[in-house]
């Protein structure tokens, strides 16, 4: 079957200096895929190759097997759906704002305001129609920007940090959305994160990017094990959840979220393990710890704070992470 | 100091009276440059918007060419379209020398570079998401320049009325253009600059007075609409 995106030999760069360098990347039809590395890696420039607001300086992206170059991109925007990550707003109402999109595709008034109203609906936000945009906030302007582009019915919804700006609840709805999608088998996602493992909790396949590169997909502090009264047991560890966690059966931890320190932590933090350095490795410009502590830790640190500290393979040491740095799921 | 202020309130006079000739002056001032100014918005501003959203080898040197343009003396414009209309030069023909129509190319000609510069302006310091935002909604490129324009109206606003403030103000083009011919060509500028030279003070000072009350409005709508921006 033909994928949805082909990329080969792909290069875009911003005043000589490449931003985006992928040999080779197919994202397959009907799938959830998430565009995972940590700020400035290229994620965002990426998702706008892929929108078609950008178009390569080399290589080619094919979409649904067909070449996207500049003349055919108007129509290939129309296909594709892009919520960005800070959306811009055009003033006026919120139903304005939706009705846009189906304005310049030249639809009818009155099936404009019917799409319009229930794609809003969708986004929890029915009830806000006639508000004026300057009184959202940001996670509602960013539901308004999902509506817009839902309204918009796209082959593909191409998703910029969908979970950065949102509180709890509109991350679950999010979640549901981008889940409705992956079950209509004409739909595809991709979205991006910084967030490792909300990468990995909801997509089909997780794409490593690191300095507009592939990358490897960054795996790790991943456990997993059951919930019991607050806790998080594995075979060998039990970890503090936060308060309203009471399902999941994987937890992780972000390996810049954990702290490493010589002495007892005597802080705030609530899972604190002993436990000894196994390896100290170089990992995109900061060094990556990885320490035996009942499970296997890695942390991410700064080369200043390893200077500092003194850290050295074999020593012991004290692990600890703050229970709202674990993510359950 | 006598002489001043008696002239002063003799030029009151004639504004508060309605004096015909001098609201006939006014009035051919406001419609030359309304027509001008309309001409030049019309084309100005989404040409001024296009070169702000396109890319194009010589684009940094028209930008170039319009600054310079909107620096030129309003003289050196009279000068060029009088070697132009006049009977023996290219577009003597047409007989447009000494009428309105001359003022308002003139004019038009004036303040063209300076609503396109301000307009373009105005499109560069939008958001940077505008334009991306409807590329990526799909927007076609008619529909781009429309919506952008549209979004930062009020600066294009501004610089439509910079563009009046320019044209009514002027008096190079129009006095060589028009040959301030009474109730056909006579502007509020030209008449300033003949009532005086004649002695006739108060008409001059009356001019000056609406010329500066003209002014200070499109001034005072700009700082508003600033203040909306």
């Amino acid at each position: 079957m033909t994928p949805l995106y082909r990329i080969a030999n792909l290069v875009f760069a911003y005043r000589q200096h490449p931003a985006i360098e992928i040999e080779s990347l197919d994202i397959e039809f009907g799938s959830v895929s998430a565009l995972i590395g940590p700020n400035g890696s290229g994620k965002s420039t990426l998702l706008s190759l892929l929108a078609f607001l950008l178009m390569p300086d080399n290589g080619f992206i094919e979409y649904r097997g067909e070449n996207a170059v500049k003349s055919r991109s108007l129509d290939l925007r129309r296909r594709v759906g892009l919520v960005t990550q800070n959306p811009y707003l055009f003033n006026g109402s919120v139903l304005q704002n939706i009705e846009l999109g189906l304005k310049l595709r030249g639809v009818r008034k009155r099936l404009r305001k019917k799409i319009s109203s229930a794609s809003l609906k969708r986004v929890g936000l029915g009830e806000y129609k006639d508000l004026d945009v300057r009184e959202l906030s940001g996670g509602q302007a960013q539901r308004v920007a999902l509506a817009r582009t839902l309204a918009l019915d796209p082959e593909v919804l191409l998703f910029d940090e969908p979970f950065s700006y949102l509180d709890r609840s509109s991350v679950a709805m999010v979640e549901r959305l981008i889940s409705d999608f992956r079950d209509h088998p004409e739909k595809s996602v991709v979205f991006t994160t910084h967030d490792s493992v909300h990468g990995i909790a909801i997509a089909d396949r997780e794409i490593g990017l690191v300095n507009g590169k592939l990358g490897r997909s960054p795996l790790v502090n991943v456990f997993h094990g059951y919930i019991k009264s607050g806790r998080f047991i594995t075979s060998k560890i039990t970890v503090l959840l936060p308060e309203k966690v009471s399902w999941g059966s994987c937890l992780a931890v972000e390996p810049s979220e954990i702290v490493l320190s010589l002495k007892p932590l005597n802080t705030s933090i609530r899972n604190v393990f002993s436990g000894r350095v196994v390896s100290i490795l170089e990992d995109q410009g900061r060094v990556r710890m990885t320490v035996e502590a009942g499970e296997t830790f890695h942390a991410l640190i700064t080369y200043e704070a390893l200077k500092q500290m003194g850290f050295s393979l074999g020593q012991s040491l004290w692990l600890g992470f703050k229970s709202t740095a674990v993510k359950v799921f | 100091m006598e002489y001043f202020s008696e002239s002063i309130l003799a030029a009151i006079g004639l504004i508060v009276d309605f004096d015909k000739d001098l609201y006939q002056i006014v009035a051919t001032s406001v419609k030359i440059s309304c027509i001008a100014l309309l001409i030049a918005a019309l084309i100005g501003v989404p040409v001024g918007g296009w070169v702000a959203l396109s890319s194009f080898r010589g684009k940094y040197f028209l930008q170039s060419l319009l600054n310079t343009l909107m620096a030129m003396p309003t003289v050196m414009i009279g000068l060029i379209f009088y070697g132009l209309l006049s009977r023996r030069g290219p577009l003597g023909d047409f007989g447009l020398l000494y009428t309105p129509t001359a003022v308002v190319i003139g004019e038009f000609v004036l303040i063209l570079p300076i609503i396109i510069n301000l307009a373009a302006s105005a499109v560069n310091s939008s958001d940077p998401r505008l334009v991306s935002t409807l590329q990526s909604m799909g927007a076609n490129k008619w529909q781009l320049l429309s919506l952008v324009l549209l979004e930062v109206r009020m600066a294009v606003a501004i610089a439509v009325l910079t563009g009046f403030g320019r044209a009514i103000g002027e008096v190079g083009a129009a006095m060589m253009l028009g040959g301030n011919i009474q109730g056909v060509t006579r502007t509020m500028t030209t008449a300033i600059a003949l009532e005086t030279s004649k002695g006739e003070f108060e008409l001059g000072l009356a001019l000056g007075i609406l010329l500066l009350a003209i002014a200070f409005s499109v001034n005072w709508l700009l700082q508003r609409l600033h203040f909306y921006t």
